[in-house]
């Protein structure tokens, strides 16, 4: 029943992606994959169930219960259909697109039942074995009836999972299966994942970027990088003593590990009582249409603080954070900057007052501007000359012929430095950060927090800063406000509120992001 | 949202209804002359025709007689045919009818499948091959494939007729088929592009890959993929609706079948003014109608959209 | 992890960089029909096309290669001097319904509000009716000549072009570098014109294109239907008409234009295809 990869090599037009990789993983267990955006991971899985895209191919094998797979032939459907879904299956990271959104989910699952068996249930026992598999993932039988957009994520993952167990298989690939939600459905999904793998005996390659999904959840984990395992072992062994410089970094930049730690990239700053507040917002509130986003919303930022508001999606801080950039007009409350009361919209603000950096760096650039021409539009703004453009790139930590490329040539962590750049051109009061690393590989993440602490220490600049993610907003930010559902539930010292949180829903949140509640895999860990 | 719709095609067909009445002074000439036609203009005649088109009344009171008698079926009087304009489109409407159906049925059976292959097998042969038709098919106008194929089957190889429309039944059921084929190039080619260009992006969403790594079958994961697609193909239809329409005409005059669009030809070179507003009127009633029965099709293909509407309701 | 889109395009089975040869072949005859259009006059001797034989030659004689029409005038001298005509016509159209479309679609799509609303009911209004329904109808019934169908065309033609710019300044104006522009409190016309219309002209230019061709076939489906062109001109169209009398005599008097006017709009297509794919990778990611 042990699945095994031997030299599992993966091959593009640009030659060898993927460095043959060999592993073993026992009925049960979990072999995790981790590494960041480009490091081959999503192409390995793709090669296991043979849907490599259209120019790569593989080499190698993979023997899944003694057959093995036909991952050397990935246009070979027939011999494929064998494979997939009795053999192995892949559990996709987006539930808002993998499962199509015309079609009732309980035909989705059934779909699978039916391929597995070859032929066509009768109503009755389609039904039946449809209400079992949704059983299995704790949902409810009228699941069954519902289109996936009436269902929330986490319920929509539910589906997949059900549709993608449907057809019994004995090795499971969950590519990224919890990133695209939110953190407190995070958990319950891997935890699920994790009970149903020890009542079926299943083998499961989890693919993550976050050590924090690994972390207690799997027994193996290979550390890929550039197409290449750099570190492999126990997962317990690896995370605690890592050996190769590259692991180490990781765990070092994770927020997961850092929150545990205590660790900090920006010095914690108590806010000097006397001193006046830079930004107040009172009573604050925002509807569209029937529904209230922004519900009495109070916040205050000091001068050179760094304030954080963390929150869930829906949960109405970008809302907030726009309302106070202009980009949305807020229906009540008062905004005031420095002093003076800003009234809605964008109309009245000028770019000195404050600026946004936005959360995903390939679309927060003009695509067909140089950087070079983003720069000096924004410097032109505050009346400062073209001249500056170098000294600007230099201060987010660019080379100054950087000022000549366009965005396109330009990593992901380098566009947001542009983006933070172009932010400081015109000399704001408040620089407004909504889920600016939020998009972005852990590493990256880390150098870009320590751009922001550095600038407030040399510049003193205010900073806003708005994630999802406790654990990051925990690294950098001197005090933070929770909202939830449009309200604020809690706010005081970053410190306090995260290691005192008086709210419930706090407590979850800093549940989620310490991965506290994570099942440990047989006292291992 | 679909009483708005409603409301937003009664509106557009009211303005196209004022064009279309303005139509009788744009013309240039005498208006009486130009509705008197070659009748002999004697002041009896002239008396008459003013006092049916109410020339003698305001503008507004001309209008609304004049949309009185199109809304209940009275459509004028032919001044080329010298029958009522009803008869003369009555007896040409079942030919123009069975010439678009037929194209139409034509167009879908072949495009869907050749545009869901192409698609299936991007850069095969297949591919490639209706690539180039469709690019053909888009840039031959109608009248220049209409009469290739002419010159072909009618002529060089005899074995379809040459020109009108048939004795009825089976013989101009042969009489259509090359006007048939010629307007359903034109449409299979619009066709093909659209399902080629849905059914890609589709084959290219998770929720395929999500199918195909649970074993389901190619045929399977194609028809899950078509009903996807079909939301955008539908929504296309006015592109093609629109083609039908020029096409039918061109594919009409060039094969001389006695329908609508030789009728509304002739009529515009003999400025024939009550035959040409009613056609094109009555064109605009048809192509509406159509297009709402496509938002119908629309709000069925697509849950999501049925249910913000029940939610909206 | 994100995957960037083309914008506009379908989606392109491969990425190509040099031009691949069908285009080039396009670009060639495109090439040679404008020279056509500008000098194909000189290489004819004037008198030739009043020639007195008045009557129709087959084709294959080595003064009249594709034998001559009803007139007896020359068939590839007719139809070189209706190039000018072919091409004029279809290249205005295209330049002035992209003009509109771009103004009124950056505007609708930008400014959203009533605007929007009054330029929306504009197109409903305009794409209720046919083209060439629309066309026949009224260049045949108020007469008019070139001119009047190629404004009539521009009209008629630029709902698409509307519809098509407005998509794509909406969907450009939801990004985040639009927002980052609002942040520096850009005046509207730099951020519609300096921002995102770069950024749909791929789009633009490939309508365009299409338009082109589009216009080309409408104009020589009006010919063909007596409308907009005065008899006896120089037309690719009228001539198609004219010759359909004498089809079985010269088939060549109606299948040499019927073939230019097809392989002009093949070409345009596949230009405007290929510039449309060129244009929507520039400041496109390689990944």
């Amino acid at each position: 029943m042990t699945v095994l990869l031997e030299g599992l090599t993966v091959i593009g037009p640009a030659g060898t992606m993927v460095e043959p990789v060999s592993a073993e993983i026992a009925p049960g267990a979990t072999l995790a994959l981790i590494g960041e955006s480009g490091s081959g991971k999503t192409l390995t899985a793709k090669s296991i169930v043979g849907l490599l895209p259209r120019g790569f191919r593989a080499t190698g094998s993979v023997t899944v219960a003694g057959q093995a797979l036909p991952v050397e032939r990935p246009g070979d459907d027939a011999a494929w259909r064998r494979a997939r879904g009795r053999s192995v299956s892949l559990l996709l990271q987006d539930p808002f697109t993998s499962l199509t959104p015309v079609h009732r989910c309980g035909d989705q699952i059934a779909w699978t039942v039916e391929a597995a068996q070859g032929h066509r249930l009768p109503r009755g026992a389609r039904r039946a074995a449809v209400e079992e598999r949704l059983a299995e993932v704790n949902l409810p039988a009228r699941v069954a009836d519902a289109f996936p957009h009436e269902l929330s994520g986490g319920m929509r993952q539910r589906v997949a999972i059900a549709a993608a167990l449907a057809s019994d298989p004995q090795l499971l690939i969950a590519d990224e299966p919890t990133t695209a939600l939110d953190a407190s459905n995070q958990a319950e999904i891997l935890d699920l994942l994790r009970r149903i793998q020890l009542e079926r005996r299943l083998s499961v390659i989890l693919i993550s970027h976050d050590l924090g999904v690994v972390r207690g959840r799997t027994d193996q984990v290979l550390v890929m990088r550039g197409g290449q395992v750099v570190e492999r072992g126990a997962t317990a062994a690896v995370l605690a003593a890592p050996e190769h410089p590259y692991t180490r970094a990781l765990i070092e930049a994770d927020p997961v590990v850092a929150a545990r730690s205590g660790a900090r990239i920006a010095a914690e700053e108590a806010a000097p009582s006397e001193v006046e507040p830079l930004l107040v917002c009172e009573g604050v509130t925002k509807a569209f249409g029937v529904r209230t986003v922004l519900d009495q919303v109070d916040l205050a930022v000091a001068p050179g603080a760094i304030v954080g508001i963390v929150g869930e999606s829906g949960s109405g801080k970008s809302t907030l954070a726009r309302c106070i950039a202009g980009l949305e007009r807020e229906d009540a409350g008062s905004i005031v900057l420095a002093g003076s009361a800003l009234a809605p919209g964008r109309g009245s603000r000028t770019p000195d007052q404050m600026q946004i950096v936005f959360q995903d760096p390939y679309s927060s650039l003009n695509p067909m501007m140089s950087i070079g021409a983003i720069l000096s539009e924004a410097l032109g703004v505050a009346g400062r000359a073209s001249s500056e453009v170098p000294g600007l790139l230099e201060m987010v930590g660019l080379p100054a012929e950087f000022a000549r490329k366009r965005p396109a040539e330009l990593s992901g962590g380098q566009r947001q430095r542009v983006a933070i750049a172009r932010a400081l051109a015109p000399e704001p009061r408040l620089l407004i950060c909504d889920e600016s690393v939020s998009a972005l590989d852990v590493s990256v993440q880390a150098d870009i927090l320590a751009l922001l602490a550095r600038l407030r220490e040399e510049i003193g600049i205010a900073i806003l800063f708005i994630s999802h993610d406790l654990a990051v907003v925990r690294m950098i930010a001197d005090s933070v406000t929770v909202m939830w559902d449009g309200r604020v539930v809690e706010s005081g010292p970053c410190h306090e509120v995260l290691e005192q949180p008086a709210h419930e829903y706090t407590r979850l949140l800093v549940a989620a992001a310490t991965r506290e509640n994570a099942v440990p895999v047989e006292g291992k860990d | 949202m679909l009483a708005a719709r409603v409301l937003g095609v009664l509106g557009v067909l009211f303005v196209l209804s004022i064009i279309v009445f303005a139509m009788m002074y744009l013309a240039p000439g005498d208006i009486v002359k130009n509705l008197l036609g070659n009748r002999p203009a004697n002041p009896d005649v002239v008396a008459a025709v003013r006092e049916q088109y109410r020339l003698d009344d305001p503008v507004v009171v001309q209008y609304l007689t004049w949309l009185k008698g199109f809304v209940t079926g009275d459509f004028g009087e032919s001044i080329r045919l010298q029958v009522p304009v009803a008869q003369a489109i009555g007896d040409r409407i079942a030919i123009t009818a069975a010439l678009c159906g037929l194209a139409f049925l034509v167009s879908v059976i072949v495009a869907v499948p050749l545009g869901v292959r192409s698609a299936v097998k991007a850069g095969g042969w297949v591919d490639r091959a209706g690539n180039a038709l469709s690019i053909l098919g888009l840039s031959a106008p109608t009248f220049a494939i209409g009469l290739v194929l002419l010159y072909l089957f009618a002529y060089y190889v005899p074995i379809f007729p040459v020109y009108g429309g048939g004795d009825g039944g089976l013989d101009t059921l042969r009489h259509l088929v090359l006007p048939a084929v010629t307007l359903a190039l034109g449409l299979g080619a619009i066709i093909v592009k659209l399902t080629r260009t849905a059914m890609l992006r589709e084959l290219e969403s998770d929720y395929v890959t999500f199918a195909r790594s649970r074993g389901l079958g190619e045929r399977m994961v194609r028809r899950i993929a078509l009903r996807n697609a079909a939301i955008p193909i539908v929504t296309g239809a006015s592109l093609v609706l629109t083609f039908l329409v020029g096409g039918t005409v061109l594919a009409e005059t060039t094969y001389a079948l006695p329908g609508i669009g030789t009728l509304l030809q002739d009529s515009v070179l003999f400025k024939d003014i009550a035959v040409v507003q009613s056609l094109t009127l009555l064109v605009a009633v048809v192509i509406a109608v159509i297009a709402l029965l496509a938002d119908l099709a629309y709000l069925l293909l697509d849950p999501r959209v049925s249910r913000t509407l029940g939610a909206r309701a | 992890m994100s995957d960037i889109r083309i914008i506009g395009a379908a989606p392109a089975t491969r990425r190509r960089r040099r031009v691949p040869v069908g285009v080039a072949i396009a670009l060639g005859v495109l090439a040679l029909v404008v020279l056509a259009a500008a000098f194909g006059n000189l290489l004819f001797d004037e008198a030739m096309r009043q020639d007195v034989l008045s009557s129709t030659l087959p084709p294959g004689s080595p003064a009249h290669p594709f034998g001559t029409d009803e007139l007896g005038r020359d068939v590839l001298q007719m139809a070189v001097a209706g190039t000018a005509s072919a091409l004029v016509g279809p290249v205005v159209v295209a330049i002035g319904s992209m003009l509109l479309g771009v103004i009124l679609g950056t505007l609708a799509g930008y400014e959203k509000g009533w605007l929007d609303t009054l330029i929306g009911r504009w197109t409903d209004l305009l794409l209720a009716v046919p083209v060439l329904l629309a066309a026949i109808v009224v260049s045949g019934v108020m007469g008019g000549g070139y001119w009047v169908t190629v404004a009539l065309l521009v009209v008629l033609f630029s709902p698409s072009d509307i519809r098509i710019v407005r998509a794509g300044v909406l969907e450009q104006s939801a990004r985040p570098y639009i927002e980052a522009a609002q942040m520096l409190s850009l005046s509207r016309w730099r951020v519609m014109f300096r921002h995102i219309l770069p950024n749909v002209t791929s789009l633009v230019v490939t309508n365009m294109m299409l338009n082109v061709a589009f216009a080309l076939v409408a104009f020589s489906s009006l010919s063909f239907l007596g409308v907009g062109v005065a008899p006896g001109t120089a037309d690719w169209g009228r001539q198609l008409t004219d010759g359909r009398a004498i089809m079985f005599q010269n088939p060549a008097a109606v299948f040499l234009p019927a073939l230019l006017i097809v392989v002009v709009a093949v070409c345009v297509n596949l230009v405007g295809d290929w510039i449309g794919q060129r244009l929507s990778q520039v400041g496109e990611e390689v990944r």
